[in-house]
Parts: C-alpha cells; structure tokens; sequence
C-alpha cells in the first residue's frame, strides 16, 4: 500500500465554475468525481446569487431574501417530489435550523449549540460538534440554535451559553471560544451570525431577563471583539432620554435574529425586541429608543447611521427582530432601494434603507390596536389596548402577526411572502422587581378562544402598494419561514406536520406531503451533483426532497 | 474488501424513550460507596463490555457516544447525577440506562471508573515543557498532522486540552506505540471510482452505502460505494512510532508539553 504521509500541503482549488450549476467542482471535459467543499472567500459571498446550488449563509444572500435561484424545481414537476433522505437530530427540541450548504457540504445546527456536518447528497455524516454547556444554564427562549456562518474553512456559530465559537469546516475542530455575554445574567444566543468582510457580527438574546441589548463584531481569525454598539444608549447620549429614569439600564431590547447586508450602502441592518419589562411600560416611560426598530450600522466602525423604530413603546413584547428584507424594485415610479418588512405588530412596512425614510405600512395581518400609521410611520394607537390587571384582549397575538420565521422575497415575481398569523391574546400586567440572571417580564398573556379559532396564512404582499396579491391559509397555523425559488414555487410548513408547495404567482398548491411533526424552521435549496433538494426540519428530523429522477 | 457495517435499529433507539425527563435521583448528594481500586478495576471490565461499543475502549469518545474522561459531564456533576444518568440513560439519545435491575453495586463501579480517568489530581511530570514544544513544532513536526488553538493539521486528534483527556504515561505510550488504540475515525482508506478517480486519506465515516474520506491535501470527499471499483481500509494509526527517533529525554519532555495542553492551565 502507498504510503499516505505528507500532509500539509494545503491545495487551494480556485476558481469554482460557476456555469456548471452544480455544487462540487468538477472536472468539466471527464466529468470526474470532485471534492467537496472549496474556500469561501468575501468575494463568493458578495457574489452568492451566481452560485444558486449553493446556500452560504442563514438566509441565502445579503439580502435575506431567501430565494433561491434554481429552478429544476418549478410549477411543472412540483407534484413529482419526494423524500431523498433524513437526518434524526439527536436533541428532542424541535429544530429552528437552516442549514448552509459549501459545495456538497451542509451544515446542520442542533439543540443546544452543536453542529453537524453532512453529505448534501446522502445526508451521511462527515463529522459532529458536541458544545458543552454549564449544568444550570439561565436561557431565555427555547433551547435552539438556527444556524451557522462560514467563510474560508471556518464556521462560526452562537452558542446557548452565549459564546461565538468558530470552528475547522473540514473537522469541527474548535478554533477559538470567546464569551460574548454572561450567561448566568440571562444572557444567551440562538442565532446565525453574518460575516461581513472579516467580520462576525452577531446579536443577543435575553429581552425577558432584563439585559440591556448589543451588536457586535469580532475578529473572524481570532474572535477579538472589534465593536459594540448597544440597542439601549447610554446616558451621554440625547436618545437615552427615550427611558424614564434608570429603566434603560434593564430595557431589554435584544438582537436575536440575524441581520442583512447591503455591500453598495456598506450598511448592515439589524432587528431589535421588546423592551423590557415587556409587557409593564409604566416602569419604562418614553419611546424607548432603539426598542422594537431596525438598526442601520456601519460594519466598519459599529457606527448607528440610522434607525426606524416600529413600535415606540411596546407593551405587547412584539419584538422586531424579524429577518431584514432588502430589494431593488419600484416605488412611487422609480427604481429604489427598499427594505421590507412585515413587523410582528402586524403591520407591513416599505423602508428607504439608504435613509431609513417610512414609505409605506399596512397591516398584513388582524390588528386591533392602533388606528394605522401617521405620515412618519409612527402607530396611532387606540385606546384602551395596554394590558391590565384584568386582562385586555388585543390582536395581534404575543407571537404577533409573524415571528421570527424568515418571509421571502422573489424578484421574479417582485412578491414578498409572509407566513402571518391572525390571533389574539389577552394582556396583563403585573408588577415586577429586577433580580440579575431572573425573569423580568411585568406581566403576559393568554389566549382568550380555542386555539382552533384562529389561523396563519401564507400572504403574498406587492412591495409597491402593501396590498394582498394572494393568500394561502393555513389551519390551525404555523410559525415555519417561507422559501421563494426561481422556479417560482413557494415553500412553507404548518404546526401540524405538513410541508407544501405553491405557485409564487397565485398561491395555489401544488404539493404537499405530511412529515409527522412540527415544521418550525426555514425552508431552504440547494443542487448537488446536478440535482436540486429543498430541505426542511420538521420536529427533530431534517427532510430534503427532490423530483423523481 | 469493505466489511458492511450495520447500525440496525438506532433510528428505533432514537424515538423510542422519548418521554420521560433527565434522570435526578432523590439522594442527590450521596457519594459513591464502592470506591476501591477494586473497585474501579470492575468498572474498568464492565465498561468494557457494556459501553466502549459507542464511547471507545478506554471512553476515550468513540462513534456512536461522547468522550468522558474530560472529567466534565453534560448531564451530571454529582456522583449520584452519573449514576442516574447510567442506570436511567439520557431520554431521547443513544444512551439508554443499564436499568435499575442492575446491582447497584455495578453501576456505582462504573461511576468510580468514570471518576478515576480524570482524577483533579495533577500529577508531577519529569520532563521541560518548553523543550518539548520545541520538538513538537521541530524535528517531530507533529503539527503536520495535529491541531493545537486552531495551528496545525487535521489529519491526527486536535491536542488543544490533550492534558486533560491522557495521563502522562498514556501519552507515552502514544508516542511509542501509536497503534495500540486506534479509533475509527482514525483509520485510513483508499478507494478507486469506477472512472478511475483514486483518493486516499482518512476514513471520517463510512456507513452501508457510502464513505466519508479527508485526503491528503486535506479536501472532503463523499462515495457511494456502489461506485466504487476498488476499497483497501486500513486499521493501523498514520502516526509514526518515537521510541526511536526520540531519546527518552526528549519523550519526556515532549510528554511534559503535551500533559500541559490543559483547559484548566491555559
Ligand atoms: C448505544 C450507544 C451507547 C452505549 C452502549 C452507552 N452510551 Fe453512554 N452515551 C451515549 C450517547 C450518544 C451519549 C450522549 C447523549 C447526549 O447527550 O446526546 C451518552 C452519554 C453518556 C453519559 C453522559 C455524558 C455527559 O457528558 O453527561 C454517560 C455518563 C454515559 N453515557 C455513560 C455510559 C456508560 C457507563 C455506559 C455503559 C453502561 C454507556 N454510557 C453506554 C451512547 C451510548
Ligand atoms: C502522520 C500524522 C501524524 C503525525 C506526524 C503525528 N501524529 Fe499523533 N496521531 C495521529 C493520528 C492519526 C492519531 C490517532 C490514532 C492514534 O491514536 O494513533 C494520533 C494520536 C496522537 C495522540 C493521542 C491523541 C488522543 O486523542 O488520544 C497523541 C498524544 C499524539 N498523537 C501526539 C503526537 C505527537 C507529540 C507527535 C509528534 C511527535 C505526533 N502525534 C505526530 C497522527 C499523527
């Protein structure tokens, strides 16, 4: 037997054919069986659209507008799916990943903080990270992780105990641990950073817990942490007046979510939750600025160079952390640079994202609780909605008109699509006293009918004029995120099991299949081998489908 | 030829014991009363013959279950917490309990065994550490094939906390006798496609139908096997033995620097 003994020579395979549409390289003239996974450099992840079967980052491209550009997949051949395989995760949590997908690699997140990594096209290990975490850990919202971020031949991760980690994309070996937070302080992470040159910029959960929220970069080589800016101003700053007294020091205000990238504005826009306590404003008069808003940062310096605050002074705990939508499409006549966001007060909003100007917002889904928008964007709220000792019944939900759960946006289509829910949930308020690393919430709510009452749809929104082009409904609801493909399908889930398929023009179903267990994840596509898979975690399992071959 | 290795039923495992929470047992605090070296000499056997299957033969981590002689446990912290965790397994994951039918007395065994791979004694060691970080970057070039804080190659175990996973004689006998205990994420492979392709490198994972394979410019490779012509695996370790291109200074020393690669020194 040869002998295999010389090792470090390290190969760089440059540059991936990018027409060939498939995700290993290949040797195009013997069509050869290639490697998998090749480097990923700033330049492939600025450049992501033109590699469709691949998925580098948690929500497709910059953009976040989770659409993928394959279209072996489409209205035509829908019906044909079917199973290719499964993968069990270990952990009995219900899976919030998405996995990413490196050139026949994929990486899968479990419960609490461990990674996976998969032969895209069997769905057999090539190796597993275990992270071990302290005994009585103090998370705030679920025991999750939603997935990683890759560049070069590293991966970076957040951990439950509030760690960014990054680790060998080829072993899982761990190449630096940094506490990014005190987890016994409530502190925790769930979601996928984003890498932004050669940054990580990350956010923090714990808006139940009394923290005071943060974005931050590090490092990608070393998990240095090169800035900080804080969702809740401190003192020296005019905005810090937006919160009666010390409130700002326990506001809450977290960055649970990952955030969005445009490379021409170098601006990254990120999401932030409830203030807290959540649902007891008396304690934190004011807007309580930059709760429930989006952030427009400067990656280079953490610098704020603008925000849109949705919900001044929230008292319902409807966080803004959902995914930033940005697309270049009309408004008004002219081609602009728009960001969309369907916010979980229940209200769809068309952003400026150069300036942060308020363009458009309707609501999308039922709300009972503010009259609509004034020219500026800011909610006229109806009386008598704050939560009470008794209880008031308000629409939307807790969980809101949407959560977490990504939308998407086509721009064959020029839809935004949005899993939105038409609930309701009757508010209190309670007194509450601020202890570190406990819960400090000033209230909650319960749902006043039959969960049956209520019900989610699949909404399909026109980014020009904010209104309904088509609706999908689903019964009882869901809280999975939505897929757009170029083959102008539409994929989503419900909390009952099923996995569908629409027609992205009208809405109409063109397949679905029952995989047992909650769909409570993204949907996303990738092609291997010149085959393409839309992949789901349903429960604890992960399903990819394709078309018969 | 390739031997098929079957993982019947742990699927099956996976879903059943899905109800049921993480064992706690009422006597929280109690400590282990089966202690002895004769003790942890019985629980050495059992493990053996009951656990090393997923957690490798000196529970080192093996396939299938964790490492667990970090000394640190996911699921317990207390004596009485590995007992449970033992008797009962950890609901909804490969490891199912042996089942409070099980002697007591076994079990504590096992509990002592466990105990004994990373006692918090640390022991004194002959060797200069500096010197052996020097041969470990230098004449040994073990950094080719292994990592330590993110430098080195991915074809060994990654050594960043070796020190707390191998005792200093432990990590002796790895230097000489690096075959004694191979575990098969280590074994190497060399397969021919039916076009021709030839890889060689590490067996990551294989499974019925397909093999996982790390060469040596260090790219990730996936089979079917029904593609294959040709598969030669072979079971030995890729690292060389020290005994005689080290002077038994320079192994103690090289010992020395790597019983220091500790999570809780650095
Ligand atoms: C079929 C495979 C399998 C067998 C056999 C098995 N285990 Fe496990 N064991 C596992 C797995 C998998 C885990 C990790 C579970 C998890 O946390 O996901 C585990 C976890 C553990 C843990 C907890 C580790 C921690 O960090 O908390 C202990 C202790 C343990 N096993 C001891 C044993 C002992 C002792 C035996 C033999 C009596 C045994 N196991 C047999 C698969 C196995
Ligand atoms: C050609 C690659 C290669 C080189 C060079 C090499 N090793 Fe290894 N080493 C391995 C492999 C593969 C294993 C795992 C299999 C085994 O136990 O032998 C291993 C195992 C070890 C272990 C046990 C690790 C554990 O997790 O139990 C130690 C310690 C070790 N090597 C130290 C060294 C030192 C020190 C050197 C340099 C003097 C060195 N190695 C050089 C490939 C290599």
């Amino acid at each position: 037997m040869k002998h295999y003994a010389i090792f470090t020579l390290f190969v760089l395979l440059f540059p991936v054919s990018l027409e060939s549409q498939d995700s290993r390289q290949r040797n195009a003239d013997t069509n050869q069986p290639a490697p998998s996974f090749s480097l990923i450099t700033n330049e492939r992840l600025l450049n992501s659209d033109a590699e469709p079967q691949n998925w580098l980052m948690y929500s497709g491209n910059y953009f976040s507008q989770r659409y993928s550009g394959l279209d072996q997949i489409n209205n035509e051949n829908a019906a044909e799916l079917e199973l290719q395989w499964a993968f069990q995760l270990r952990a009995l949590d219900r899976a919030e990943t998405t996995p990413v997908v490196v050139d026949g690699v994929m990486y899968v997140t479990e419960s609490p903080s461990n990674v996976i990594a998969l032969d895209a096209k069997t769905g057999s290990q090539y190796w597993r990270y275990n992270h071990n975490l302290p005994e009585d850990l103090n998370f705030c919202c679920g025991r999750n992780n939603r997935g990683i971020a890759v560049l070069g031949d590293k991966l970076y991760m957040s951990t439950l105990d509030a760690h960014l980690i990054s680790l060998d994309a080829k072993t899982g070996s761990v190449l630096w641990d940094v506490e990014v937070a005190d987890e016994a302080a409530g502190y925790s992470k769930t979601a996928a950073p984003l890498v932004v040159g050669d940054k990580i910029i990350t956010g923090i959960a714990g808006g139940e817990f009394g923290i005071r929220g943060f974005v931050d970069a590090y490092d990608a080589q070393n998990g240095k942490r090169l800035w900080r800016l804080y969702t809740i101003p401190g003192p020296e700053h005019p905005d810090n007046k937006s919160w009666s007294g010390d409130s700002w020091r326990t506001g809450g205000s977290p960055t649970w979510m990952t955030g969005s990238y445009d490379p021409e504005l170098n601006l990254v826009y990120w999401g932030t939750g409830n203030p807290g306590p959540d649902w007891n404003g008396d304690v934190r008069l004011g807007d309580n600025l930059y709760s429930d808003a989006v952030l427009a940062i400067n990656p280079d310096t953490g610098e704020l160079k603008w925000y849109f605050q949705f919900t001044p002074h929230d008292i319902h705990d409807w966080d803004s952390t959902q995914i930033p939508i940005l697309a270049d499409s009309e408004f008004g006549g002219q081609s602009r640079k728009l960001m969309l966001w369907p916010n979980r007060n229940a209200f769809f909003y068309v952003l400026d994202r150069e300036t942060g100007e308020f363009l458009l917002g309707k609501p999308y889904a039922r709300q009972t609780w503010a009259k609509g928008l004034d020219e500026k964007g800011r909610p006229i709220r109806i009386p008598g909605t704050s939560p009470s000792v008794e209880g008031t019944t308000v629409s939307p939900s807790i969980g809101g008109g949407t959560n977490w759960f990504s939308p998407s946006y086509s721009p064959r289509t020029d839809l935004l699509y949005v899993m939105a829910y038409d609930g309701e949930t009757t508010y209190y308020i309670r007194e509450d006293e601020y202890i570190a690393g406990e819960r400090f919430t000033g209230g909650g709510g319960v749902t006043p009918l039959p969960a049956a009452t209520y019900a989610s749809a699949v909404r399909a929104i026109s980014p020009q004029t904010g209104d309904l082009e088509w609706e999908y409904p689903v019964q009882p609801r869901s809280t999975a995120g939505v897929l757009s493909t170029a083959g102008d399908l539409v994929f989503s889930g419900t909390i009952d099991g099923f996995f569908f398929a629409l027609d992205g023009n009208t809405g109409e179903e063109r397949w679905h299949i029952n995989l047992g267990s909650r769909v409570h994840a993204g949907p996303m596509s990738y092609m291997v081998d010149g085959r393409q898979y839309v992949a789901i975690a349903a429960g604890n399992v992960l399903f990819t489908f394709a078309v018969k071959e | 030829m390739l031997r098929k290795a079957l993982h019947a039923g742990i699927i099956g495992l996976l879903i059943n014991g899905m109800i049921g929470s993480v064992p706690a047992l009422s006597g929280q605090e109690q400590d282990n009363p089966y202690n002895t070296g004769q003790d942890i000499q019985s629980g050495e056997q059992l493990f053996g013959r009951n656990c090393s299957r997923c957690h490798g033969l000196e529970a080192g981590g093996g396939e299938r279950g964790p490492n667990l002689r970090t000394g640190e446990f996911q699921h317990a912290s207390t004596d009485a917490g590995l007992f449970a965790v033992i008797s009962d397994g950890i609901p909804n994951t490969e490891m199912v309990g042996v089942g409070r039918n099980r002697s007591e007395q076994s079990i504590w065994q096992l509990v002592a065994y466990l105990r004994s791979l990373n006692s918090e004694v640390r022991v004194e060691v002959a060797g200069n550490p500096s010197i052996g970080e020097e041969l470990y970057g230098g004449k040994g070039d073990c950094s080719s094939c292994h990592m330590i804080d993110a430098e080195g190659g991915r074809h060994g175990p990654d050594l960043s906390t070796i020190g707390d996973r191998r005792s200093p004689d432990e990590l002796l006998s790895d230097l000489l006798t690096p075959n004694a205990r191979v575990q098969q994420r280590w074994w190497t492979m060399r397969v021919v496609h039916q076009d021709g392709t030839e890889v060689e490198g590490l067996r990551m994972n294989e499974g019925t139908y397909s093999v996982r394979i790390l060469d040596a410019e260090d790219n990730l490779w996936s089979f079917l096997k029904r593609d294959l012509r040709q598969s030669e695996r072979t079971e030995t370790s890729s690292m060389p033995a020290y005994g005689e291109s080290f002077t038994s200074g320079e192994l103690e020393d090289l010992v020395a620097y790597l019983y220091g690669l500790s999570r809780g020194i650095r």
